[in-house]
């Protein structure tokens, strides 16, 4: 009898379990693998590019107060300099959110820092400086996204001929190489990774190689034959098997993904940087994947040039930043076949990545897109930014210039958060 | 959800055995832990052929998404391997304790008790803190002490082969039992 009523209770704790993850989100862009910080974030880290002669000229980990309640609020509460400049660019935590992995794209250099000893003073724990060898050629470490136990690192280009060709590259938490997966044929190029595990999908999407992306934007673009060298795909995988199963064509280099987060929600959003349309990637009754064009992103006459998106939790929101014309645009994607802009702001002279909080509430953005590709003069605006959103308008919370606190180019944020790990250390990441 | 959507609905097939590869993540170092009964056991201790799915918790667990979790996936394996007597020849379930303070072996006779298994599964707990180090180490698996005694974890399970080396890791979001077996035959094909 007893056993009887443990088992009824045991079977009612696995149903509350099971039932818990549906009323959950994520937070907005991370890995589903991940814990999320859902409440006020306290701390903003900003990977940040060194400019020769500014300050050390060195690229950076830096880390704002964003807690009001906390002292050093909309302030630079700590920074680490990375001797050298990697180009960089991109990172994210490990799925126990204790490290936080950053890429250089020029160097290849990869720079892992505890963020859970001491949340507001990271500390640089192990550099990998081996990632081109070890993963047999792949160039540009760009995503970084967080599996159980392991990082995925979506490479950009490659070490035979700067192109994009490339492929994505597996490392343990311990900072051990594991696999390196390329491309598959028609879809060579890489670039963001996002994975649904309830789908078990994975889609990948395409930029360029190193030869375009380490050269000056305005020569780039008016070299015609080095512009046919940009990813058109978006490329639908078996995650569990890491096998590709479709190529989908969406034209002019997809970047950024972000899946719904809805467990009911089988769809992915998506921008294309070089025709400025917002696509939507559906799951089809049939479980394969197609991709829509949904909208136009600005005006594509005048090529705004969308770089990053960012998906609020409920997946009724989504910000779009353009490069060129510096505006975010809102777009409401409750009906995700429909979107419609119901906001658009201008946030500065250039504008690169969005992070929002977990409840949408606040916003952050960064102004650097690629040292070369950064606008010049007056125009080369530095700053991370934080506003209100209230579901209408953007107020301006705090803003940090890069420039004048001699940082550099701000780009990728992600958010810490004080006691996240009571103040403990992780035994598997030496220095 | 991922479970149950994963069952209820068909969202997807797992990939079939041997058409994919599971690299290894890890080595794991043999250790000797204690079993329910009290005796010192081996740990992973498989034999050639064998590989394990391992899970870490604790018993005072009340995150739904962490221990409760990894113990439902356990319980099916053990349920559907208690049903194949010739893969479960080739398979060992172990609960791990990160809790040796709390989690006596007394108390994991309990946890045996309740889960009633039906296959290989085995109920351990590491014999002191250093002890406990050293497992949690060689796996990576992080693990918090909070005030009241609760501990902060990502719940994970882990894959292990006769080799001692991870070969997966199983984590919220994707506890899914068609791939743990599809996982278990590409590492020990079933033999014809």
């Amino acid at each position: 009898m007893t056993r009887t009523r443990d088992a009824l209770r045991f079977v009612a704790v696995c149903c509350i379990a099971i039932l818990a993850h549906a009323a959950r989100a994520d937070e907005t862009c991370l890995s589903p693998f991940m814990p999320k910080i859902t409440g006020q974030e306290d701390y903003v880290y900003v990977y940040t590019l060194g400019i020769e002669g500014l300050g050390d000229g060195n690229d950076k980990l830096v880390t704002l107060g964003a807690n009001p309640k906390r002292p050093g609020y909309g302030k630079v509460v700590s920074q680490v300099s990375m001797p050298g400049r990697h180009e960089a660019h991109h990172g994210d935590f490990t799925d126990d959110r204790r490290f936080l992995w950053l890429g250089g794209l020029d160097t290849s250099e990869i720079f892992v820092f505890d963020v859970a000893t001491n949340p507001g003073k990271p500390r640089l724990a192990k550099r990998i400086s081996n990632f081109v060898a070890k993963s047999g050629g792949v160039v540009g470490p760009h995503t970084f996204y967080a599996l159980p136990g392991r990082m995925l690192i979506t490479g950009l280009s490659n070490a035979k001929d700067g192109g994009g060709k490339t492929g994505m590259v597996e490392y343990s938490n311990a900072g051990e190489f594991i696999r390196t997966i390329w491309m598959p044929e028609g879809a060579e190029y890489g670039y963001d990774a996002r994975v649904n595990p309830d789908l078990n999908r994975m889609l990948t999407s395409s930029f360029t190689g190193k030869k375009n992306y380490m050269r000056p934007l305005g020569e780039l673009m008016g070299d015609a034959e080095a512009m046919k060298h940009f990813g058109n795909t978006v490329v639908v995988w078996d995650f569990h098997a890491r096998k590709p199963l479709q190529v989908l064509q969406v034209p002019g280099a997809p970047l950024e993904i972000r899946f719904a987060l809805d467990a009911r929600h089988y769809y992915a959003f998506t921008s294309s940087a070089l025709t400025a349309r917002l696509w939507g990637i559906f799951r089809k009754d049939d479980g394969t994947f197609e991709a829509l064009d949904l909208a136009p992103i600005g005006d594509p006459a005048k090529p705004p040039l969308p770089v990053d998106i960012s998906l609020s939790s409920d997946d009724k929101t989504l910000f779009v930043d353009s490069f060129v014309d510096c505006t975010v645009r809102v777009f409401d994607v409750s009906e995700p076949r429909k979107p419609v802009v119901i906001h658009e702001q201008k946030i500065g002279a250039q504008l690169n990545m969005v992070s929002q909080s977990w409840d949408g509430k606040r916003v952050y953005f960064s102004s650097s897109l690629l040292s070369n590709w950064d606008k010049g003069g007056a125009d080369d605006e530095q700053f991370v930014k934080a506003f209100s959103w209230d579901g209408k308008t953007l107020e301006p919370l705090f803003a940090v210039d890069f420039k004048a606190e001699k940082l550099g180019r701000p780009h990728i944020m992600r958010f810490g958060q004080e006691g996240f790990w009571a103040g403990t250390s992780s035994p598997n990441v030496g220095e | 959800m991922t479970l149950a959507l994963a069952l209820l609905l068909a969202l997807f097939e797992a990939p079939k055995p041997g058409t994919y590869e599971l690299p290894p993540i890890a080595q794991v170092q043999e250790r000797e832990l204690v079993d329910a009964s009290g005796a010192h056991v081996p740990f992973p201790g498989l034999a050639p052929g064998q590989v394990a799915v391992v899970a870490f918790i604790y018993r005072g667990c009340h995150e739904a998404q962490g221990c409760p979790a990894s113990l439902a996936l356990l319980r099916e394996l053990d349920r559907r391997l208690a049903a194949d007597p010739a893969r479960a020849a080739r398979v060992r379930l172990a609960c791990v304790s990160f809790d040796p303070e709390r989690d006596t072996p007394a108390r994991m006779a309990e946890l045996h008790d309740l889960m009633a298994p039906r296959s290989d599964w085995r109920f351990l707990v590491p014999d002191g803190a250093a002890s406990l180090a050293q497992v949690l180490r060689d796996f990576g698996q992080d693990v918090v002490d909070l005030e009241g005694g609760a501990k902060r974890h990502v719940m994970k399970v882990y894959l292990v082969d006769a080799d001692h080396r991870v070969r997966n890791i199983y984590a919220s979001g994707f506890l899914d039992a068609n791939l743990v077996f599809a996982d278990i035959d590409t590492l020990s094909p079933p033999v014809k």
